[in-house]
């Protein structure tokens, strides 16, 4: 019963999570805190397994139609893996009032941009075709210092929150180091499994990825983001984004008055 | 791309990804069914060995794309790829007797 409730969760969050743009784990960690009762890091680090699932999956699809920069993610990699290794380690000092507010200020925060750029959370431009062949602009990534400095506060906040980064890195690509948005984010999605299995594996050793939940978990997210993104083309976007906004607004709250209450509410 | 675009490369790296989420996903599928049937130890054993492959594919992934980057004499790019493999490998360490 309880796995079938987790095979649900995950396939809604895998589904609006690829209807949006949006990793799975920003919804997933806060809802297995608050209504399945898991600790938040333990709901931190079962949430990134699923994390990993749902980037594993669409980076082979990018991959395939070779927007993905592998040199770039690669080299990006070095600071992700590490900013993430390091906040995943720390995080086991870190006790649980503190992750629980850190939670809920992301989420309040994530909630306010999304609505600052007037319901986008999606970073698409329209890809030339030739000939059926995605065609790339040539271009030079540069600025290594300013995406590694980014990718390490990426990494870092990976491994804090369990979530993929990718709203920090594919800006950071896309406007600082000259790539072309179409290969930022097939780079930022590449990046995101090594980055979040560099935290995850932190947190298995330490005992805090619950295999029974991740299991459900990953079955369901892997099932949705399937759907989600073939839905994608054809379902108005803008109103899934406010439902999401308004679950990511109802989770932020929920966290605040949990921690304020003692975990009662 | 940045450097000349090869197709075999992706197509190679897509491959591990692609048999790692599927892997898992079935895994992690018949350990639900079995833990359905079957409640118990079992059950358990499967998902956490799709657990494992999950979080083994992001590494495995690292190795093949250094390996390869090696066989092309791409010297730079395979030491970062072993760089990468290196910082995942210590994240493992650093957990351990942790609670």
């Amino acid at each position: 019963m309880l796995s079938a409730l987790l095979v649900l969760l995950g396939f809604f969050a895998g589904l609006l999570g690829a209807l949006t743009g949006i990793g799975g784990g920003i919804l997933l960690t806060p809802i297995l805190a608050l209504h399945f009762g898991i600790p938040i890091r333990q709901a931190i680090g079962t949430s990134l397994v699923a994390v990993i699932t749902t980037s594993a999956a669409s980076s082979s699809v990018h991959l395939q139609r070779h927007t993905t920069d592998i040199r770039l993610g690669m080299t990006l990699e070095l600071a992700t893996a590490l900013g993430a290794a390091v906040m995943a380690y720390l995080v086991g000092y870190f006790n649980r009032n503190w992750l629980e507010g850190i939670f809920a200020g992301f989420l309040l925060y994530s909630s306010i941009t999304i609505l600052a750029r007037g319901g986008k959370v999606k970073n698409e431009e329209l890809p030339a075709h030739n000939n059926g062949e995605t065609v790339i602009p040539p271009y030079e990534p540069n600025r290594y210092p300013l995406g590694l400095g980014a990718s390490l506060v990426a990494g870092g906040l990976s491994g804090l929150l369990g979530i993929g980064g990718g709203p920090i890195k594919v800006p950071v690509m896309y406007i600082f180091m000259n790539v072309p948005l179409m290969v930022a984010t097939a780079t930022s999605n590449f990046m995101i499994g090594v980055t979040a299995a560099a935290s995850a594996i932190v947190y298995y050793r330490r005992g805090d990825i619950l295999v029974q939940i991740a299991a459900p978990l990953a079955v369901g997210v892997f099932l949705g983001s399937l759907l989600g993104a073939r839905l994608a083309p054809r379902v108005q976007t803008k109103y899934v984004v406010y439902l999401l906004v308004a679950i990511l607004l109802y989770l932020a709250v929920h966290m605040g008055i949990h921690l304020f209450t003692g975990g009662t509410a | 791309m940045s450097q000349v675009r090869e197709p075999a490369f992706d197509k190679a790296v897509a491959l591990v990804l692609r048999v790692g989420a599927f892997g898992c996903f079935f895994i992690m599928l018949a350990g639900l069914l079995v833990e359905f049937f079957l409640p118990g130890r079992i059950p358990h054993a499967i998902e956490r060995a799709g657990v494992l492959l999950m979080l083994a594919t992001p590494v495995v992934r690292v190795l093949v794309a250094g390996i390869l980057f090696l066989r092309e004499r791409d010297w730079k790019y395979g030491a970062i790829s072993f760089g990468v493999l290196t910082i995942l490998l210590l994240g493992a360490v650093f957990g351990i007797g942790e609670h």
